[in-house]
């Protein structure tokens, strides 16, 4: 934990009496995870900024029913994600929408593959909603089924079949897209 | 296999971060927030004197009794209207009784005046022959 993790509390609690500074570093401190919540639901950049901004407008307003550090990051995806389920059934825009054209791409590590990545990410798109958010807190945010079962108001057992049968499909379309093996499948 | 599969997917879908300026923007739209509220240490709070038995229960007491004056001063003018109008009405029984009473009396002196009328006088008499 670093140190401004470590003073999330002070910073909290700061924030909470209305130090726009405190609330700042509280933004910094959860802006990729709310920021890339959206744009890995929605496909777009400027979407994904619109959706982040409205997220922490409501933590502000929400900020004294906020316990705690934990709290808050719980709560965060928990709105980030429904609020994206609820944009993406609203709009038909997004919906299996390409990737969108000039994002950055950090240069590709000796093990990742930017053309494998991108393929993935496009059949992430491909997935209802409700799956997509299950996927992006699964192996984005890293959570666990309970986690996100409680996140997204679902079953248990719901989030577990979600998973399964996205990992099937897209297995399935990479392997058909010759960027997998059929070894590979479970 | 599956658990490389995953992999793959956990490093497609790092986090990213905003546009620069993402913080400050947000902080823009930011509403006014209400300033906390001043709470007072209850060591501090003055002590409110206690309110005597007397002054709590004096308004609703006197509520009370004016209700039951005016309940019983109701009652009592509805008795004396009761016994005035029964008196009144044994007065106006007795003076029809007594206007009864009268009345026989009369038509019995003129129905002995019909069944026994009164002799010709002398002189009446006299005058015919």
């Amino acid at each position: 934990m670093d140190s401004a993790q470590a003073d999330t509390p002070s910073l909290l609690a700061r924030a909470r009496r209305g130090d726009q500074a405190a609330f700042a570093a509280l933004i910094r401190m959860h802006q990729a995870s709310v920021f890339s919540i959206g744009y890995r639901m929605l496909n777009r950049r400027d979407a994904a900024e619109d959706l982040a901004q409205d997220v922490f407008l409501q933590l502000y307003r929400k900020l004294d029913d906020i316990e705690s550090v934990e709290h808050m990051g719980f709560w965060l995806r928990r709105v980030a994600s429904n609020l994206a389920i609820d944009w993406l059934r609203r709009a038909s825009w997004t919906r299996g929408a390409p990737l969108e054209e000039g994002v950055e791409i950090a240069a590709p590590q000796p093990d990742e593959d930017p053309l494998m990545d991108r393929e993935l990410l496009r059949l992430l798109g491909e997935l209802a909603p409700a799956a997509r958010a299950v996927m992006v807190l699964r192996y984005q945010e890293d959570r666990d089924v309970a986690e996100i079962a409680a996140t997204l108001d679902m079953p248990v057992n719901t989030v577990k079949s979600h998973i399964k049968r996205s990992l099937t499909a897209m297995r399935g379309k990479m392997i058909g897209a010759q960027l997998v093996t059929a070894e590979e499948l479970p | 296999m599956n658990e490389e599969f995953e992999n793959r997917l956990r490093r497609a879908m790092r986090p990213v971060n905003p546009p620069e300026g993402f913080a400050e923007r947000v902080l823009r739209g930011l509403p006014e927030r209400a300033a906390p509220a001043n709470v007072v240490p209850l060591n501090i709070v003055r002590k409110v004197a206690p309110v005597s038995a007397w002054r709590r229960f004096s308004a609703p007491a006197a509520l009370a009794a004016s209700l039951l004056i005016a309940v019983f001063a109701g009652q009592h003018v509805a008795t004396r209207q009761a016994e005035r109008e029964e008196q009144a009405g044994l007065a106006a029984s007795r003076e029809l009784m007594q206007a009864l009473r009268v009345t026989s009396q009369k038509l019995d002196l003129a129905f002995e005046a019909v069944q026994h009328p009164a002799p010709q006088p002398a002189a009446e008499e006299e005058n015919r022959s």
